[in-house]
């Protein structure tokens, strides 16, 4: 990271620390607007940050480590898309998982579903039936409050003849990559919890850390947090250069599997306390339940990129996954 | 808590035109009707390839230019190398000594050592094997007993390795022998360079069981060996066969053993278009690149100095289960002739069978697990 990035993860990780899972947008929200983080995303000719999809992935990443309840990863996302659409609006945006409807010029009728926040927001950005997304105003929804089984709201909006704003961005693949970013957090989280537990625990005498049974779980989990971390910034660093297509689906794969896993491993080796209200694992396992199906399951991703990949032809397969990142000349 | 240390590099300029250069050795070099060499290239030997690659300028890349080497950068060799992988190039021959044994002389050699071995070394000619294990020590690499006693000037090396690959085709070894007598553990320890024309020493092969001749045993008899045959430090052995663990750990090789059959699945999606098929590849595929992402960050530390060893172990770990898994998961899904020629059952079988070394070699999976328990805070 270089300067500006540790000054952005220490300004991030402090106050995420402090607002956590028991953060709610009617208490909180002020102190993520304060701070300006809804416009990291933002030129700082539009009074933002400046910042790009790397700058973001560190803050999203935090937002997971903290298991924030707060939609600071969909307000940034949609606040950019929003800004490139030239289109300005006061108050929180949000995303959307899915859409059902149908568009008639630049009116919706339908249903979006999976919508971050939505009782809080102010406009939502969703796909559009067309291809590409619609920036809709939440003025027009009728709202059903939902919720992930992390208690994250995901509301389901109904639109009738709403106006519309289509925009070109592909939304389901900027979800994914922020929940796989996201996944990346919760899990180092959930593995410093899991490694501060089995080294005060003590059973047989020892603390539950000596036994190499608890070890060799904990070090393939730190391999799954660690493989979620590098294709988080590896996701991020494709958003930056442009085409990302191949990576989102890489990297929301790799983050779904390592979720599988180190969901489990994180309460084997807590026990019962783990499966406790009152113990802080839960706010973390249940959004990285709840975020493995968000934004495309392992089947969805794993579809997807063997398609790709198929589609381009075996002796291409490798040159696909290596000449992206090689540097234009 | 954060496990994985990432920090940004630049990729040399010269990526892709240095990838096509490789690839036009590759499809020029690489015809060999025998696909099933393709599986775990690096243990695939062919003393022609290797020479052509010594020739390209692409064997000892990052040495100094004296000694015959190229002096590019590591991640300059590093795309050679994982072009060479992933293509399923026969890069036995030259490999450790390309990985170890050059830059082990460079670092501890004597000038003497290194205008003897490195040159042969650059130019895809001279071959080394490496000398840890024995009969006794395994995992457990510091209860090494075979000694290096002093005697006049030079030294008189007795005792046994055993797993020695390349032995047989390899014309130096380096090895870790007790040169302090009656001292324990990983204390005096010392590193030999050994011209493997020694009298007294005795290569046997151990054949693998797919009968193939990669390992050997190797008896040491009152080989009598020079001064100067002692590598670096009297007694610092173990540090330093230790120190480049990381550049041996986390390197291509630790994931893309089973590329070709990757590859293969790929293919064979595409012109059956199952869906299981395919859906395995796309893992494969993210797997590979998020190793590729891991293994480079891993690289691109140690370019700049760093010495990110417990990422490297992470990265052979996740490597060697996931390299190890390909033939397994490929069985799983795709009916599979194993005693056809259909390539991708050719490789199913020959990987299913060489597979299980690859989570022991170079350390195995529990070892490296107990080192990342270890670099968490547990133990």
């Amino acid at each position: 990271m270089n300067e500006q990035q540790t000054m952005l993860a220490d300004m991030a990780g402090g106050l995420f620390a402090e607002l956590s899972h028991r953060a709610t947008v009617a208490d909180n929200w002020s102190s993520i607007e304060e701070m300006g983080f809804t416009g990291l995303l933002l030129s700082e000719a539009d009074g933002g940050f400046g910042g790009g999809w790397v700058d973001a992935g560190i803050v999203f990443r935090l937002a997971g480590y903290h298991a924030l309840a707060l939609p600071v990863v969909e307000a940034i996302i949609a606040a950019r898309l929003a800004s490139d659409a030239g289109h300005h609006v006061e108050g929180i945006g949000t995303i959307a998982e899915r859409t059902h409807g149908t568009l008639d010029g630049k009116r919706f009728t339908g249903m979006v579903r999976g919508v971050a926040w939505g009782r809080d927001a102010a406009f939502v950005i969703a796909p559009s039936p067309e291809g590409g997304a619609l920036i809709l105003s939440m003025a027009d929804a009728t709202i059903d409050g939902s919720s992930n089984v992390a208690d994250e709201p995901r509301d389901v909006l109904r639109f009738t003849v709403a106006q519309a704003t289509p925009i070109a961005a592909d939304i389901f693949a900027l979800g994914a990559a922020a929940r796989s970013m996201q996944a990346a957090g919760a899990l180092d989280a959930a593995l410093a919890l899991a490694v501060g537990y089995v080294n005060d625990r003590k059973q047989f005498g020892k603390p539950l850390g000596k036994l190499q049974a608890v070890q060799q779980a904990l070090a393939v989990f730190a391999c799954e947090a660690a493989a979620t971390n590098s294709a988080a910034v590896g996701v991020a660093q494709a958003l930056d250069r442009g085409d990302s297509s191949f990576e989102v689906a890489a990297a929301k794969l790799r983050a779904n599997m390592a979720a599988g896993v180190g969901t489990a491993i994180a309460h084997q080796v807590h026990g019962a306390i783990g499966f406790t209200h009152e113990y802080d694992l839960h706010p973390l396992t249940r959004r990285l339940w709840s975020w493995r199906s968000e934004y495309g399951s392992e089947q969805f991703w794993s579809k997807a990129l063997g398609q790709h990949v198929a589609g381009i032809g075996a002796d291409n397969c490798w040159a696909e996954m290596v000449n992206r990142s090689d540097p234009v000349t | 808590m954060q496990t994985f240390t990432i920090k940004p590099f630049e990729m040399p300029p010269c990526s892709a035109a240095l990838r096509e250069e490789v690839r036009a050795i590759i499809r020029e070099h690489v015809t060999d009707g025998d696909i099933a060499r393709r599986a775990n290239c690096w243990q695939v030997n062919d003393p022609d390839f290797s020479r052509a690659l010594g020739k390209a300028g692409f064997v000892g890349m990052t040495l100094p230019k004296e000694y015959g080497g190229h002096e590019r950068s590591a991640l300059e060799r590093y795309i050679v190398l994982e072009e060479l992988l992933s293509a399923g190039a026969p890069v036995g021959a030259h490999w450790i000594a390309d990985r170890q044994t050059a830059p082990l002389l460079i670092r501890y050699g004597t000038e003497e050592q290194r205008r003897r071995w490195v040159p042969g070394i650059a130019a895809g000619e001279v071959y080394g094997c490496i000398g840890l294990s024995e009969p006794n020590a395994g995992s457990d690499l510091a209860s090494v007993r075979a000694s290096a006693r002093r005697d006049g000037n030079g030294w008189v090396l007795n005792g046994q390795k055993i797993w020695t690959t390349n032995a047989h085709i390899s014309q130096v070894m380096i090895a870790l022998f007790r040169s302090e007598e009656g001292s324990e553990r990983n204390a005096g320890l010392s590193q030999f360079l050994i011209p493997l024309d020694t009298p007294g020493i005795t290569i046997r092969p151990i054949i693998n069981l797919t009968g193939e001749h990669d390992f050997n045993e190797v008896f040491f008899e009152d080989v009598r060996l020079p001064a100067d045959a002692l590598v670096g430090e009297e007694g610092r052995g173990w540090a330093q066969a230790t120190a480049e663990l990381s550049l041996e750990r986390s390197g291509p090789e630790r994931y893309l053993s089973s590329m070709v059959l990757v590859t293969e699945l790929v293919r064979h999606a595409a012109a059956t278009g199952d869906g299981a098929a395919t859906a395995l590849a796309g893992r494969f595929v993210s797997e590979a690149w998020t190793l590729r992402q891991m293994s480079l960050a891993v690289a691109g530390r140690m370019a700049m100095g760093e010495d990110p060893a417990l990422e490297a172990t992470i990265v052979k770990d996740l490597g060697n289960s996931f390299e190890q898994a390909i033939p397994q998961l490929v069985q799983q899904i795709v009916d599979l002739d194993l005693s056809s020629d259909d390539p991708i059952a050719v490789l199913a079988a020959q990987l299913l069978q060489v597979s299980p070394s690859f989570s022991l070699r170079g350390g195995t999976r529990e070892i490296l697990r107990g080192i990342v328990a270890r670099g968490l805070g547990l133990r």
